[in-house]
Formats: C-alpha cells, structure tokens, sequence
C-alpha cells in the first residue's frame, strides 16, 4: 500500500520535473478527451432525436399490434377493444406506467383519397386529435389552417404534396375509400382542415390523418386500433418496458392476439442507420485514441530513454526492475488519467456552454434533408450520459496502460553497470 | 554549386535517435494509414448504398421519353406512338466506354390478382436476357427463376407472393388498362420470388418478358419506356450520360438521358456529405498527432541545445538552425510518408478484396430505398490518400515549427555554459 | 335524376329510361318538391329492370375506339354490361352488385374484384370510372336537391335545372350538379359537375331523343372532360327494353362468370 503510494508520488513528481514534455503530450489527451465527449455527447444527441422523430413520425418508442400487422399493414390485423383495454391496463401497472409518457392509439390503414381532379393512393391514420398532437411532431408541420382538434369529425389533415396533386385546399372535400372491417369497399367524405409539409416526400405525399372515432366508423372498426404506439421517456428503458409488458400481457400475446414490438423491430431501417452511424463514431474514435496512444508511448519512452541513468541509480539504491518498471507504469497512467479527466471535463464544459442549445450544423447542406423517412434536425442538441462518461474514462484509462507497457518494459531491461558508465 | 550542409544536418540529426525517429514516424504512419482506410470504409459504404441503390433495379443511367417522368404515363413511350429503333438505342449507349450494358424495360400499372385476393401492382417487363447485365433484380430471386422470354412468366416480390397466397408454379391473373384503352388481360405463372428488402418492391413490384408486357398493354415491340444501362463505377454515370445525350438524340429527338445523380439527387447530397466528412476526420487525426510530434523534436532539439549553441557559436545563423530543424520535420514527415504508405497499401489491398461480413452484427438494412448489406467494403480512394499524405507532411512541418523557433532562439553562451 | 345521373355517370346501365308515354308534362303537378319530379323522372327512365344494346365510343389524347356492349340492370343495386365487340374483348364483363365491381375476363376465364384503389380507374378506358358505377345507386341518398332555374333557357324548351348539393356526409367528390330536364317530356339534357372551386369538370350531355322499349329516352349521351376538351366518350343506345323478367340470381358470381345468358 505504502509501496503504491510511493510509486505514485514518484510518478507525480516525475511529470512534474518534465513539465513541457507533459504538458504536450497531456495536450493531446485533453484534446483527445475532450473530442471524445464532444463527438460522442453530438453523436448520441443526434441518435435520440433521430430516434425521437422516428417513433413519433411512426409507431413510438414501443408498437402494441396484432402480430400479422407489420408485415400487411391491414385492417384485418387489427387490436379488438377488449385487447386495447387489455394493454391500456398493462400500460398503467407499477414498473411500467413510470416511464410511459404517452400512449396513443391509431387506427391505420391504406387506402384512396379522391377529390374531381383524380385519386391518389394514401395511409390514413385515425387518431385521438388531442393524443396525437402530443405524441406526433406532424401537427407543428401546418402550413395552412391547423391540426385536428377533439370535436372535429369529418376533418382531414394533408401532406402538401397529395393537396397539391389533388388540389386540395382548406375545406375541400375528398373522398376516402378502402376497405373495411368487413372486408366491403367503404367511402368516407372528410374536409381539409389543415396542411402539413415534413419535407419527407413519403409523408408529404401519403399520410392523412382523421379522426380516431370517424375511422373507426367509416371502416366498421369502432373501439378497435392496428397500433398502440408508446412513447417512453427516453430510448434505453424501451427493453426493459417491453419485457415488462410481455409479462404482463403474456396471455393475449400467448393467444396470438397482440405483440409488443421495440422500435427497433417496428423499425428496422432507422435501427441500422443509428448502428452504422455508431459504428463509424467508434471507427473515428478508435483511430483518434491510436493516435494519441502513439503519442504517449513516443512521450514516455523517450522520458525512459533520457533518464537511463536516473533509473540506473533506482536500482543501484535497490529498486527492482519491476519496481522501475512499475513507476514507468504510474507515470503513463497518471500522465493519461489526469490528462484525460481534464479533457473530458474540458468537453463537457465545452460543449455545454457552447452547444447546450443545440448545435446548428444546416450551413453545410442546401435544403432541408431526409434519411430514412426521418427529417434531419440541422440543430443537434448534444446528450450528456454518465454512461459515456465512465466509458470514455475506462477507454482512456486502457490506452493509457496499454501505451505505458512498452516503455515500463524497455525500463526493466536497464543494465545498471551501462547506464551508470554512460555520461553524458 | 555546394550544397547547403542544413538538409543534411537535419536528415542526420533524425538517424541519430532511430527509435525516437520510428515511434514518432510510426505515429504519423499510422494517422496516414488510419485516415486512408477510414475514408476508404466511408467511401465503400457510399459506394455500396449508391450500387444497391442504382443497381438493383434502377441502373446508374436512364433514357426516357422527355415527359415520363414523373408521371410514367403508359403513352409517353421513347419516341412516343411510332416507337424508337430499340436496338439501335440499345448499341449506341453500350458502344460508350463507360457503359457496360442497356437494356429495355415497359412498365404498366396494374392488377395482380391470384383469384382469392388481389392487389395493385407496377408491372415491369425486362428482357431476361439483357437484365442481368444492368440489375441485379435476378439475383435477389429467393425461389424458382426469373422468366424465360416469351413465356407468359412472372417474378413477384415476397411480400407481394405472401398477400396472394401464391408459391412458385402458381397461376396469377394480369389486368392492365392498355395502350389503345383495352383492358389487358393475361394468365401468368409464378416462375419465382424475389427478396430485395425493399418494403415498395418487394410488395408492389412484378417483373415479366418485355414481350408479353407489350402485349398484354398493346404496345407494339419499339415501344418501351425506358432504357436502363449501367456503368462501371457508378461516378462515371454524370460524364457517359452526357456523351450519349447527343448520339441518342439523333436516334429519338424527346429523348433525354439521366444519370442516377439527377434521377435520386438525395443519394448525391448523402456522399457528398460523407465526402465533406473526409476532410473533417483528416484535419482532427493530425491535429492530434501535431503534438506528438511536437513533443518529440522538442525533446530532440532539447537535447542537441548544446550542438546548436555550438553551431551558432562558430557562426551559424539562427535562420541556419531554424532551417535545420525545419528539414528534419519534413523528412521526418517523407519517411512517415513512405511507411504509411507501405502499411497502409497491403491492408487496403487485402480488404479491398476480402471485405470482412459483418452481416452477423447487423443484418441487412436499407437506406434510402437501397439495400445495404453489412459488409466493411473498403474503396481505392486516390483524391483522399493524395490529401492525408499533403496534411502528413504539413503536420511533420507545423510540429517543427516551434522547436525550431526555440531551437533558432537559443543563446550560445548561456546553452553552454549551463552545465 | 339520380338514375339518370348516375347511369349516366356510368354510361352503361345508362339511360335505360325514357319516358313513359303516360308520364306527360302536365302530370307533374305544381306542388311537387324538386325530389319528387326527379324521384318520378328516374323511375320512369329506369324502370323495374332493363335490357339494351349500345355502342361506346371512347376518343383520348392517345387513341379511339368503340365498343358495343350488352347490359342488363335490376333496381338500383344489380347491374351487367357484357362487351359483345371488337372480337378481342367480347365477353368481357362487369357485374355490380352493391358497392361491388367485379370483372369477368374471358381471355383468362377469371372473375377478379375491384380492389379499392382502383375504384377511381377507368372502366374500360372510357371517362367514366368505376366509382361511378357504384355512386350511381346512391345519389338520391347523398345529395340534396333543388331547383335552380325554372324557365325558358336557350330554345323554346321550358326546363328545370336542378341544383345538386351533397349532404354534409355523403362521401361524393362533387361539390355541385347541376342538372337541366325539359319540363314537356321530362328529358334530361345536361348534367354539370363541379368541384370544390366551382369550377366545372365535366359535362354529360344527353341528345338524340327517340322512342325506344316503349318510352322515350335519349338515345345518345356524351361525357366531356373539361380539362380535355378534345377528350370525349359517347354512349349510343341501339336498343332498350324495360320490365323484362330477370331476377337477383341473373346478377350472381357464378352467372358473370359462366357467361350463359
């Protein structure tokens, strides 16, 4: 213990005698440290609003739905009233209801909107006016007139591109006509209330929103939903929520009645995107920290180099070569944690003061920008996790011990006689 | 004319602690090597998206009539109701350099119905024969094959087979309102299924000979909508449209050529943006590595303070010893140079042509209506190496800078009556 | 009206009616409401059931043709036209029953069902699409009806026009029809069809009055595309029978599809 102490002691001092030659290779680390929680802080911002766009444009955090739905997106897969009520309830016992923020039904399905100047195909998603505009982003995407509200019933709310291939505009009848419950041809006469436009051509062309209660009469489906769309609040107890509901609602999952998908289920697409886009932040990442481990190993190795004789005397007075290659060791370690800490607590504080808000990266493209039917916010508001934190604690700590083992290696092998003999 | 000794000097001075010299230069090689890899992965998945995206279906360029985008009105056929020479257009875009092959597609909308169920449908008749050459719809083919020409075949899309009820071997019935106001009508068999994980084609899409589309819409054999070709590498598709624009031009005067750079500009804006990212990540890796290298010849003109002191005393010029310095950064900076580029060639080599899978970590995924398959393609990107290798050497140059300051600042008499 | 709209919309059932000789002018009485004379004037063009031959003659941008074609209706619900030439379509077929389409294609020998995205298609090339078909039966029930103009419009003819308006629900495209008949003989001469702008769409125009199956009825109807004016589909009828003995099973799957008629 006292032994440790002493290393460490040792070690500080060490650094301390070389300050410049720490101070660069310290700097690298700062700035390595600091990058780290910059990029990682952006990185993860960028995910939970890609995320958070992703499940409100579409089916939340968590989908409750008939099994078959996902693949037909049909009305035939569609949740009984007696199967939403069961997962309403599900959704409010202990363990689950904490995290839920938002729980939100739809009933969806495709169908065609015509109005006299032609026909186009369209998803119309019945939703509670009230419920949704919490849940969705679509109703601050108005361009004209405004999103439904609770009292509303033959109302539509239209993407820019089908009012325009319609020619549609604020109270224009259109006519909706898919298939019902019943599996009959079924017309529904809705007026617009209000124009959104995302910029996602998909959305913009295809979605349409109507009252819940007006869908589920039009189709013969009242009561009855395709999506409990879940919002919770925030992306990493998704896993957990959904073990939780399938606990609870293991016999109408059990009876083939309902599933409880993870977004990342729900969909596939924009779970690869925030994997690819991670695996290339952990690329950059490891190829920067290469680098700086470099730089450390050149730093002490050298410092081992130049104090051969300072180390020859070590162990004359009786150190052992472990021993000298133990406070090698220290001194590497020490360098980087210090350096490190200091880093990411420059980036944290960087970051924070500068970007908290947001930070406002539109200027490097022209126009408003979709991936993956997700509009891309051109702010990014970063998002600062302990998790990462420690993570990027632990990387540092491990390159710092990994650089350090070459040059404390090189240490143990000083020939005390040569290194004594040796004047400069 | 005698040389100037300071090239040499600084040359030497790096030769005088070869391991300082190697750990430094190693750090710098592998910046090189890490920055031309990396850039090589982004570049390979660009290229990959903009493959998948181009060359399952779509190809990199596309003839069609002036007005058929975007409506692909059945009537707006190359050359409109006379028809174009097929062939000859067909000659005259694969005889370009770039162009590996074209081939002729119709496309209709229609019915696909299997008796119990029925749903909407974009036909698209291909020629069996030239397809391959341009798309890789066939080989997403999961059961069965694709259509023999001349018969009446169809290739559906899984998802499409999944809502029909239909397998391989099953009768299928086309209705397509056709060319002259005909309801077109026809018994198909399921010759295969294709998969391409692509929710819109899979779903939606059914391939049949071009022939029996004709037929079946009442368009004579020189009238299609489209001729699809596909180039070698998918950034030369801008310049070969262009060149045949001309040519094909004399053979159908409404015709226009696209290339997939106008026809999906989104899948432009992503390499773009990944391109523009290439040049952030070599800035960040050596601005780091400016330290270290910093560190090191500070270390090195540190030691050697006293052979300055002693140069400066028998007259050189402090400009001479800053110079020196200088000269030792930048051959510091050519042999990094020359050993990233000898790490980083073979690596590049052998990923280039054994792109590891990491379809186990991933699964397929599709990106812009494209799939993607998970594998770490990496692509020969010349433009990137030339750039790295430039900021190698400005960083070896930046990071002597201030040793050679301090190095050319030096008093001669304190130096060396320190110790 | 509504029938006569309606068929009209769809140009097949079409016109089956005329007038009835007993049906003249003076036998609508003045204190009849606007959906009275039109409920008269469609039963009398409809009749119990009906059986005619006529000629379609479809003009577009692209191409022109003609089609002569066979048809039955019962009531507003059953409704068959049965394509007897060009040699290549004969036998085609579209049954309606309800708010069914279902095609019969003798090529293949299949019967196939409208899917709902295809209701707004075209039957048969024509301008008339198979909506129309299926709104047909249901005009009375979703518009509200009104005289427009009572009077002497261009001619001699004294006429009604009627003003169509859906009600707040009904799930038609139309913001507006308008509908002219002639008060001597209860004729229909035109029908206008307005979207929400008030701009006009299209127009049926009805001519050609003659005595056919005992009634009078217009024997030819032509729908104009305002948007293409160069665009037009005609319907001419060659023959007209009414009340004849048919019943639902005539309007069966099994019957669309066996031809044997």
């Amino acid at each position: 213990m006292n032994r440790a102490r002493l290393m460490l002691r040792l070690a500080l001092r060490n650094l301390r005698r070389q300050a410049r030659r720490s101070l660069l290779t310290a700097a690298a680390m700062v700035i390595g440290g600091g990058l780290l929680i910059f990029s990682v802080s952006l990185g993860d911002g960028t995910h939970e609003d890609w995320i958070e766009s992703g499940v409100r444009t579409g089916s939340g955090h968590i989908a409750i739905q008939a099994p078959g739905y996902l693949l037909s997106h049909k009305i035939e897969d569609r949740l009984s009233t007696e199967t939403v009520a069961a997962a309403r309830a599900a959704l409010r016992s202990p363990g689950i209801a904490e995290s839920v923020l938002e729980v939100v039904p739809k009933l969806t399905t495709g169908g065609l909107a015509s109005s006299p100047t032609g026909a186009r195909p369209v998803e119309v998603a019945g939703v509670n006016p009230v419920d949704e505009a919490r849940f969705s982003t679509l109703d601050e995407r108005a361009i004209e007139g405004r999103y439904l509200e609770p009292d509303d019933r033959l109302a539509a709310y239209v993407g820019a591109e089908l009012a325009e291939g319609l020619e549609l505009r604020l109270g224009s009848r259109m006519v909706l006509t898919a298939q019902d419950a019943e599996g009959e041809i079924s017309g529904q006469l809705v007026r617009v209330v209000g124009i959104f436009q995302t910029g996602i051509p998909e959305v913009d062309q295809r979605i349409v929103h109507i009252p819940l209660r007006t869908a589920g009469e039009w189709l013969g489906a009242e009561g009855a939903v395709t999506t409990v769309a879940v919002l919770v609040d925030r992306s990493r107890v998704v896993r957990r929520t959904v073990r939780r509901l399938e606990a609870a609602l293991a016999e109408p999952i059990a009876d083939g009645r309902l599933a409880v998908l993870t977004w990342q289920e729900a969909m596939p697409e924009l779970d690869a995107v925030v994997k690819v886009d991670d695996l290339g932040n952990y690329m950059f990442q490891g190829i920067m920290f290469g680098i700086i481990a470099l730089a450390i190993v050149n730093t002490i190795l050298m410092s081992v180099l130049y104090r051969h004789r300072e180390f020859g005397v070590l162990q004359a007075l009786g150190f052992t070569p472990g021993q000298t290659g133990a406070l090698v060791m220290a001194e590497g370690v020490v360098l980087t944690v210090l350096s490190g800490l200091l880093g990411i607590g420059l980036g944290l504080l960087v970051t924070w003061f500068f970007w908290r808000d947001g930070l406002d990266i539109s200027f490097t493209w022209q126009e408003d920008w979709t991936f993956s039917g997700v509009v891309l916010d051109p702010v990014i508001v970063p998002l600062f996790r302990t998790a990462r934190v420690i993570q990027g604690l632990l990387f540092i700590l491990f390159i710092g011990t990994l650089a350090s083992f070459y040059p404390a290696y090189r240490a143990t092998r000083i020939d005390v006689a040569e290194a004594m003999k040796f004047e400069r | 004319m005698p040389m100037e000794p300071w090239p040499r000097i600084g040359w030497r001075n790096l030769g005088r602690n070869r391991r300082r010299t190697v750990i430094t230069a190693a750090g710098l090689a592998f910046g090189y090597f890490a920055i031309v890899l990396m850039n090589g992965l982004m570049g390979g998945m660009t290229a990959e998206m903009i493959e998948n995206g181009t060359g399952f279906l779509m190809g990199q360029i596309q003839i069609h009539a002036a007005d058929y985008l975007p409506q692909r009105s059945i009537y707006e056929t190359i050359g409109g109701r006379d028809g174009a020479d097929v062939k000859a257009l067909i000659q005259t875009a694969t005889a370009d350099a770039a162009i590996e092959a074209a081939a002729p597609r119709v496309y209709a909308g229609g019915l696909v119905s299997s008796g119990a169920s029925t749903s909407a449908a974009m036909l698209v008749g291909v020629d069996p024969d030239l397809e391959p050459g341009v798309s890789r719809i066939f080989r997403g083919v999961v059961k069965g094959r694709p259509p023999t020409s001349g018969a009446n075949e169809i290739l559906i899309g899984a998802e499409m087979a999944r809502q029909l009820g239909v397998d391989v071997g099953d009768e299928l019935v086309l209705v397509a309102p056709a060319a002259d106001g005909s309801l077109g009508n026809d018994l198909y068999v399921v010759s295969g299924i294709f998969r391409s994980g692509i929710a819109e084609l899979d779903g939606q899409f059914a391939m049949l000979p071009i022939g029996r589309l004709q037929a079946l819409a009442a368009l004579e054999p020189d009238r299609v909508h489209e001729i699809a070709a596909a180039t070698a590498d998918p950034w030369l598709a801008s310049e070969a449209a262009q060149r045949l624009a001309g040519p094909i031009s004399k053979l159908s005067d409404q015709a226009v050529v696209q290339p997939w750079t106008e026809l999906r500009p989104e899948m432009m804006d992503y390499a773009q943006l990944a391109k523009s990212w290439s040049f952030v990540v070599i800035v960040i890796v050596f601005a780091i590595a400016i330290f270290g290298v910093a560190n090191t010849m500070l270390l090195g003109t540190f030691e050697r303070r006293r052979e300055f002191a002693v140069i400066m005393a028998i007259g050189a010029a402090p400009g001479a010893v800053l110079r020196t310095v200088l000269y030792e950064g930048v051959a510091l900076g050519a042999i990094s140079l020359v050993f990233g580029v000898l790490i980083t060639l073979p690596v590049l080599l052998w990923w280039h042509n054994a792109p590891p899978d990491l379809g186990w970590l991933y699964g397929d995924f599709t990106m812009f209506g494209a799939l993607i398959r998970p594998v770490l393609r990496v692509e020969y990107d010349v433009a990137s190496a030339l750039w790295a290798g430039l900021a190698l050497l400005l960083t070896a140059l930046l990071a002597a800078l201030v040793p050679a300051a301090r190095a050319a600042r030096l008093l001669p008499a304190d130096t060396l009556s320190a110790d | 009206m509504t029938t006569a709209i309606g068929r009209a919309g769809f140009g097949l059932c079409l016109v089956l009616g005329g007038l009835n000789g007993l049906v003249a002018s003076g036998k609508i009485e003045a204190q009849e409401t606007p959906r009275e004379i039109i409920d008269r004037v469609d039963r009398i063009l409809r009749g119990e059931s009906s059986h005619g031959l006529a000629t379609m003659e479809v003009v577009t941008e692209h191409w022109q043709r003609s089609l002569t074609m066979e048809m039955w209706s019962l009531g507003t619900e059953y409704s068959l036209v049965r394509i007897t030439a060009p040699r290549k379509e004969a036998g085609t077929a579209t049954l309606k029953s309800g708010d069914d389409i279902w095609n019969y294609l003798p090529r293949v020998d299949r019967t196939i069902k409208i899917p709902a995205s295809l209701m707004m298609g075209s039957w048969m090339g024509s301008h008339f699409t198979n909506d129309d078909l299926v709104k047909e039966s249901r005009l009375v029930e979703d518009y509200e009806i009104e005289i427009g103009f009572e009077g002497v419009r261009e001619g001699d003819d004294e006429v009604w026009e009627f003003v169509l308006t859906p009600k707040p629900e009904a799930a038609v495209v139309w913001s507006r029809i308008e509908f002219q008949v002639r008060k001597d003989d209860l004729m229909p001469t035109w029908a206008r069809y307005y979207d929400d702008d008030g701009e006009l769409v299209r127009i049926l125009e009805y001519s050609d009055y003659r005595e056919m199956g005992g009634r009078l009825v217009p024997a030819v109807m032509v729908m104009v595309p305002q948007d293409k004016p160069d665009e037009r589909t005609s319907v001419r009828y060659s023959q007209l029978d009414f009340d004849i003995d048919i019943d639902e099973d005539f309007f069966s799957l099994r019957a669309l599809q066996s031809g044997s008629d």
